[in-house]
């Protein structure tokens, strides 16, 4: 069974109408393996992909707003450096011309490429209900535990946002070229004023910030001048980078052991820090 | 700039598409000795069947079941990778709605056990199962659904018994027999002179562990087909690699003579060794028993072929070589311990391979080799193209490199002062018949260019190398195995000439190479010419698709059937025309007099005035050369193989020395290939063998655990995709092989073997360290440049 609204507000009442047994899909690409790996078995579905505006992207006062429908195809020409750079890394074309960012934040998966460039970009998502409305909720926030999430059964996300003057930067490592599971993946943010926001990609149960990390750069100090806007000496880097890799927490799976997934924490970290320090 | 080498993310621009010309325009080196050819051999031409192929109406497996299928079987398969059978309830299966039947071991009328060389893998286990996808039962259904939920609700009592996971847990004292004879299989060994003492003697000796790993074939066209009973006869339309052998092993196992099983081969997506063993052909053959006039399907999706299927064989080498001061090689002493999983499959004839090819083609006259198949509660290993050879050239071709390194010296020279030259002998002693060892080598470099290495500076975590491999194959089967094909030409009643041979084309094209060698012994264009093959009621044996032996065994056959039909029909012609037959040619699809232009008759005139007078215008023949069987003692034979095939690459990469992540930046590979009768579908051969090759070397590995596979899918079986390999530059080199059909040797494993060495050569030149395991996944280079 198929539901397929055309609009935002009719999607949103089918949402809560719906019992939780209807399974959201909009590019289907997480969905559609999950039943051809007999995980689910979804009887019913509730079809985003004819919603109208679902795939727009504006950019207002300083600020990128995304419907949930964006794909990665999208993305990918966005002048969002991290954001970019992830949603080409995605899969093959035909994935990327279908997945969106909606889905890549329901899935939640720590390997989430789109997931860990928005959350070092300070991004919210817009979690919307047809009666309470719409609340945004900051990524750190939104990803509760491995593949948990603050959506609610009866809501659907509409959109996502976070600030256009960031400057980013990305690494992902997997084992090929191409439809690449990221091993580890790295974004780091700048925002103008100076403070950096690091998030790491499957060294956890969710995409994570290394808080640590951050403090290193960022010291405890709220104080904007007191920053290190100017000059990251390597020394600092190497402490961010080294809390890095004592943050996180991966697993060892058939993929890679967790002491290389840490090792390359540290290595990304420094990395990216030189790449934004250098241009 | 910032060292984005990496190639996770996809570049604005589409890339490589000029560059992409240059390789397939690379020209062949033709041997000044060539038979002259005027028809088709040596053109290339478009695959007989691509169109139909990639219209969707050549019809594969599955499209059978779609169109075909009455009923569906599904097969239980073990939840334990060792255990004893203690009962099979199978009175919920049959209860749930449309489960028809539930076949176990006791229905099974014939000896229920199938094996290529041993027959020791039984068809459904009875009393103890000894790998994870061993099977227990067959459920046959109306539908594809009942017969999975059937196959669910099968209730297998098991005795669970200790796993032996590994070569190492096989061989501890105490492990638990796997096999009646125990765990070690059996084994090969060459015995050349005095390796012991060459080696105490030696200037310089190096040492080294090779690891290769567990790889799938990966075939896109999972194992899929339909057989029917119809009282008579039983035919299966499965795809494999030697009908009339998986006719005979159907028959054994099912308890029919082998007259009443027909296989027919559906068009095949890939094989590599993968339908070597039989796959589904004797569980659905077995369901149709049951159901006479039924037509009864099965198919297994990439999870369950992953777990049911052979794999290639993972092994440990122990390599010891060394050199004199003048850096020749003086002994290689080996110890080679090969995983066989649970049954033995083609493995014995795995490990001969390994021990026949243990230097490769280079003079070493001290050798000592042993090579221990072993048994383990992991899939059965068996075919896979290279068969043995390829995991001995990694350890052969990185024992060169480190004992140039150990010497000092350049490690092209090295190789080059120890490749065999005319005249001298591989490891078994033979002296090949055309070594052109050196020839590829050259010619590789060539290619390559001396100078050609960027020297654009690179950001500190990345090094670029290139590596170099040499490698030679010894083709078909060999150690005086019976190794034969017939084939049968005849003139259709429109006037074309029909060629049946029992090889099969698994997408590689061998029914182009012999309506090719068909069309050119029979002088007629390659329109006028019609194939069948691989039916075996219909065609003629022409043993396995396998060994790089389809163009060199099918393409002879052919030959010479067509050359005794070209006799026949001259002397038909004569008989027509009231001619002598030496007054007579062939032109074209006609014949003509020699001097007398009058006298002309049609093939087709010809094949009704034949049957008129009832008899038809064939010719069936016969190509079987003999090899020499390999002393069991020395591994020694004057004719170990009847020819010897070589191949030499170049591959360029660069390392990502923080994360260690391997990209090919080049690739260059020249194989002598006797003569090239289709030069692009060569090509193709060249480059799919190279991609495989990048596959193996960099990311390829199926990971157990406890005999569980536990990346049963191509979510984590890591294969090469567009952006790992380097558009291919191939070389072609044609050395005329004095037996082959127009000197044709072949091609099809050498480029996988070729490959995977040159790229660990290029890793150890741009890291300085020097890789011993496979696959050199970013973490295992990693650990092996930080230590870790
Ligand atoms: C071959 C292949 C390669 C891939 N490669 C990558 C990769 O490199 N990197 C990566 O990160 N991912 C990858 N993926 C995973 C997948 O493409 C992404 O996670 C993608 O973002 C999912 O988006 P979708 O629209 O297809 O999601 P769907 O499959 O439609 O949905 C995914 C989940 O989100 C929920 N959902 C979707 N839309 C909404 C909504 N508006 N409101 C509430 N819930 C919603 C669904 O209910 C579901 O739980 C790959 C997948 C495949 C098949």
């Amino acid at each position: 069974m198929f539901y397929q609204p055309t609009d935002m507000a009719e999607a949103l009442r089918l949402r809560a109408e719906l019992g939780p047994e209807v399974v959201t899909v909009c590019g289907g690409t997480d969905v559609v393996v999950a039943m051809n790996h007999g995980v689910a078995r979804p009887e019913a579905f509730l079809d985003l992909s004819r919603v109208a505006g679902r795939d727009s992207v504006e950019r207002v006062n300083g600020i990128y707003l995304l419907g949930g429908g964006v794909t990665f195809a999208q993305m990918a020409k966005l002048p969002v450096r991290a954001l970019a750079e992830a949603a080409r890394s995605v899969g093959g074309p035909q994935i990327r011309n279908v997945g969106t960012i909606a889905g890549n934040l329901g899935t939640a998966s720590p390997a989430g490429d789109g997931s860990v460039a928005l959350l070092a970009l300070d991004a919210e998502v817009e979690l919307s209900h047809v009666e309470r409305g719409s609340r945004w909720v900051r990524l750190e926030e939104f990803f509760l535990d491995y593949k948990r999430t603050a959506l609610q059964p009866d809501e659907l996300i509409t959109r996502v946002r976070f600030p256009s003057d960031f400057e980013s930067v990305w690494y992902k490592i997997g084992k090929r070229g191409a439809v690449n599971i990221s091993i580890v993946c790295c974004a780091i943010g700048r925002s103008p004023a100076g403070a950096y926001r690091i998030a790491l990609g499957s060294v956890g149960p969710v995409p994570m910030r290394a808080m640590e990390a951050e403090a290193v750069l960022n010291g405890d100090s709220t104080d904007a001048a007191h920053r290190a806007v100017a000059y990251l000496a390597d020394e600092v880097i190497e402490r961010a980078a080294e809390a890095a890799e004592l943050e996180a927490a991966p697993i060892d799976d058939q993929r890679s052991s967790a002491r290389y997934r840490e090792a390359m924490c540290r290595v990304l970290v420094r990395r990216l820090l030189r790449e934004l320090r250098d241009g | 700039m910032s060292g984005r080498a990496f190639g996770t993310q996809t570049p604005a621009a589409p890339p490589r598409e000029k560059e992409h010309v240059l390789p397939t325009e690379a020209p062949i080196t033709p041997s000044p000795f060539a038979e002259k050819v005027r028809g088709p051999v040596g053109r290339s031409c478009d695959k007989i069947d691509g169109v139909e192929r990639v219209t969707g109406t050549k019809l594969y497996g599955a499209d059978l079941i779609a169109r075909e299928a009455d009923l569906h079987a599904k097969v239980v398969r073990s939840e334990h990778a060792h255990a004893e059978v203690v009962s099979i309830d199978t009175k919920e299966a049959l209860r749930v709605d449309g489960v028809l039947a539930v076949l176990t071991a006791e229905d099974v009328k014939g000896t229920n056990r199938h094996g290529l060389i041993r027959r020791d893998h039984p068809v459904l286990a009875k009393d103890r199962v000894r790998y994870r996808g061993d099977a227990v039962a067959i459920v046959v259904a109306k539908t594809e659904q009942a017969a999975a939920a059937g196959r669910d609700a099968v209730k297998v009592e098991y005795r669970v018994l200790p796993t032996v996971e590994s070569i190492e847990q096989a061989m501890a004292p105490g492990a638990p027999h796997l096999q009646p004879g125990g765990n070690v299989m059996g084994g090969r060994r060459i015995r050349k002179g005095d390796a012991d003492s060459a080696l105490a003697d030696s200037h310089v000796v190096v040492s080294e562990t090779f690891r290769t790993q567990t790889v799938d074939h990966a075939f896109l066209d999972v194992e899929a087909g339909v057989a029917r009973w119809d009282g008579e006869l039983l035919t299966i339309r499965v795809s494999g690699q030697w009908v009339h052998e998986e006719a005979r092993l159907v028959a054994l196992a099912l308890g029919l003579p082998v007259e009443r099983v027909r296989i027919i081969q559906p068009a095949a997506g890939g094989a590599f060794g993968g339908r070597e063993d039989i796959s589904i052909q004797i569980y659905v053959g077995l369901a149709a028993l049951r159901f006479a006039g039924k037509t009864v399907a099965l198919r297994y999706d990439r999870a369950e072929s992953m777990r049911a299927r052979h794999k290639r064989h993972p092994m440990r080498i122990e390599y010891a070589m060394g050199a004199d001061r003048e850096g020749r090689l003086t002994a290689a002493k080996v110890a080679i311990y090969s995983d066989e999983g649970a049954y033995a499959s083609t493995g014995i004839a795995v490990c001969r391979k390994m021990s026949s090819h243990a230097t490769g083609p280079y003079r070493v006259p001290h050798v000592r080799v042993d090579v221990f198949g072993v048994h383990t509660n992991n899939n059965p290993t068996g075919a896979m193209r290279g068969f043995g050879a390829t995991q001995i050239a990694i350890a052969y071709e990185g024992m060169m490199d480190r004992l140039a390194a150990k010497l000092g010296v350049d490690r092209v020279e090295f190789r080059r002062a120890n490749l065999i030259r005319p005249g001298d002998a591989v490891t078994t002693g033979q002296v090949v018949p055309s070594p052109t060892a050196v020839e590829c080598l050259e010619a590789v470099l060539r290619q390559y260019g001396s100078k050609s290495m960027p020297s654009e500076p690179l950001p500190t975590h990345l090094r670029r190398g290139w590596g170099v491999s040499v490698i030679c194959f010894g083709m078909g089967y060999g150690d005086g195995f019976p190794d034969a094909s017939r084939a049968r030409v005849r003139i259709g009643a429109d006037g074309c000439v029909e060629v049946y041979s029992g090889i099969v084309d698994v997408g590689q094209g061998a029914e182009n190479v012999i309506a090719q060698v068909a069309a050119e012994e029979m002088g007629v264009g390659l329109e006028h010419t019609r194939v069948i093959t691989a039916d075996t009621h219909m065609t003629p044996e022409s043993g396995s698709c396998s060994a790089t032996r389809s163009t060199f065994f099918a393409g002879n056959a052919v030959r010479l059937a067509a050359g005794e039909l070209k006799e026949k029909l001259l002397d038909a012609a004569g008989e027509l025309l009231c001619v002598h037959p030496n007054e007579l040619e062939f032109r074209g699809e006609e014949i003509r007099g020699r001097f007398d232009e009058g006298l002309c008759c049609s093939l087709g005139e010809l094949v009704a005035a034949a049957r008129k007078r009832g008899y038809e215008l064939e010719a069936e023949a016969l190509f079987k050369p003999r090899t020499i069987c390999e002393d069991f003692e020395t591994g020694q034979s004057p004719r170990a193989f009847i020819t010897y095939m070589f191949g030499a690459h170049v591959s360029q990469v660069l390392v990502d020395v923080e994360t260690g992540e391997v990209r090919v930046e080049r690739h260059v590979a020249c194989h002598d290939v006797g003569r090239a009768i289709n030069p692009e579908a060569v090509r193709g051969q060249i480059t799919g063998g190279v991609v495989q090759g990048i596959g193996m070397a960099l990311m390829e590995e199926v990971v157990y655990r406890g005999g569980r596979i536990l990346n049963p899918g191509f979510t984590d079986y890591i294969l090469p995709t567009v952006r790992d390999v380097p558009p291919v530059e191939c070389v072609v080199l044609e050395s005329n092989d004095p037996l082959g059909p127009y000197g044709a040797k072949g091609v099809g494993e050498p480029p996988l073997i070729g490959a995977v060495p040159a790229v660990l050569s290029a890793i150890y030149d741009a890291t300085g360290k020097a890789p011993a395991t496979l696959p050199c996944n970013p973490e295992r280079v990693w650990g092996m440049l930080t230590g870790s």
